[in-house]
């Protein structure tokens, strides 16, 4: 039986990555401590998946690419009359895709600007001052309640898939593949080779770590100059 | 002499009124500039700490933040909450949620938990090791108040 490429490797790899990154940010977000540490840490991580994803939506393979899948009036229209029958995402799951990238790279920002009044300082802190760090603050634990329920809406679907569609979605985000009995006339995804990749994989690395690794900050507001020697007082 | 022996009374009885009252007596306002800066203050020295600990560790430093965050543990901060500063302009406008007034043991024992973590803090500034557990364990007990009793900005 013959399989139809849908997701390219790397898609898939930045899909699982991200699923498993977002909730040990929200479990170590919550715990607080020592914890937060590694909070900064996935919140990095996550920074990258999501640069990186935004380079792949160009030179991704065919479903990868933004512009194959993006959600306009007409192809809304077309999925809701029940007229869509291209693989990748449907229209309406692409809303939900552009939607949780959108918070994500939000919460990414703002965490990257945030603190948590005790002892943890996002890499970009020194940059937005006190004021501005509390502020964002208030809208990264904001955002994260938004992705916590557009997630759920995401696990929902899919769960609404499986029982009543009978179409079971988890499998090609593992595989990469749909049998082809399943899409009638579709084509393999083209493209998204180990070149882009590499691209990819190192602007996303370079971003996080001029960011994430202070530079950025460092450049645009340098700190105070140190005290010499301590005082005796 | 009748007229000194009055003054003198009348002087001693002012001074007793104003020495009771002016540190029994603080405005609602200037309680939560206080507090505010009490916990400002334990910031800075939280930061020390944390500085220590990713850092170059100086136990002397890490023992002087240390204690003035035990100290200010228990200190008797309860009492810069008084009736009429749930609401407020500070330094800034205070976060303070209401149920902070409402919850009197359960804010007892938040605080009790934080002055206990911050005493651990002070015994474990001589080592790096340890440091670093208390001062996680202690992050803990701050974060549990501001989850509970503090409003997010």
């Amino acid at each position: 039986m013959e399989n139809i490429r849908v997701w390219d490797l790397p898609l898939r790899l930045f899909h699982w990555l991200l699923a498993a990154a977002v909730a040990t940010a929200f479990i170590s977000g919550h715990l607080g401590g020592n914890v937060m540490e590694w909070h900064g840490r996935i919140g990095l991580f996550i920074l990258g998946l999501i640069v990186f994803r935004l380079i792949w939506g160009f030179v991704g393979s065919t479903h990868a690419r933004f512009a194959s899948f993006f959600p306009s009036a007409a192809r809304i229209h077309a999925y809701l009359d029940g007229r869509w029958q291209e693989p990748g995402h449907n229209p309406l799951g692409a809303l939900s895709v552009f939607a949780l990238l959108g918070l994500l790279a939000i919460q990414a920002a703002t965490g990257l600007c945030a603190n948590d009044d005790i002892a943890f300082q996002g890499p970009l802190y020194p940059l937005v001052g006190s004021t501005w760090s509390g502020r964002l603050t208030g809208l990264h634990e904001l955002v994260g309640n938004g992705l916590m329920a557009l997630v759920a809406l995401h696990v929902a679907a899919i769960a609404f898939y499986a029982r009543v569609k009978k179409i079971n979605l988890v499998r090609p985000m593992l595989t990469g593949t749909v049998p082809a009995s399943e899409l009638a006339g579709a084509r393999q995804a083209q493209g998204g080779g180990l070149f882009s990749f590499l691209i990819a994989a190192a602007l996303a690395g370079a971003v996080v770590w001029f960011i994430g690794g202070g530079h950025l900050a460092l450049w645009l507001a340098p700190p105070p100059p140190p005290i010499a020697t301590t005082p005796a007082w | 002499m009748k007229l000194k022996l009055t003054l003198a009374l009348a002087a001693a009885a002012l001074t007793a009124l104003a020495t009771t009252s002016a540190y029994a007596q603080i405005s609602a306002e200037d309680q939560i500039t206080f507090r505010q800066s009490g916990y400002k203050f334990m910031a800075w020295n939280m930061g020390r700490i944390k500085a220590n600990l990713d850092g170059a560790f100086n136990k002397d430093q890490v023992r002087a933040a240390a204690n003035v965050i035990a100290a200010t543990s228990h200190s008797g901060m309860g009492t810069l909450f008084g009736p009429g500063t749930d609401k407020g302009i500070g330094w800034e406008p205070t976060r303070v949620k209401p149920e902070l007034f409402k919850q009197g043991a359960e804010v007892k024992k938040l605080a009790g938990n934080f002055a206990a973590a911050a005493d651990e803090m002070v015994k474990a500034a001589g080592d790096q090791a340890t440091a670093k557990a208390a001062f996680g364990k202690l992050g803990e007990t701050c974060k549990a108040c501001h989850d509970k009793f503090r409003e997010k900005e």
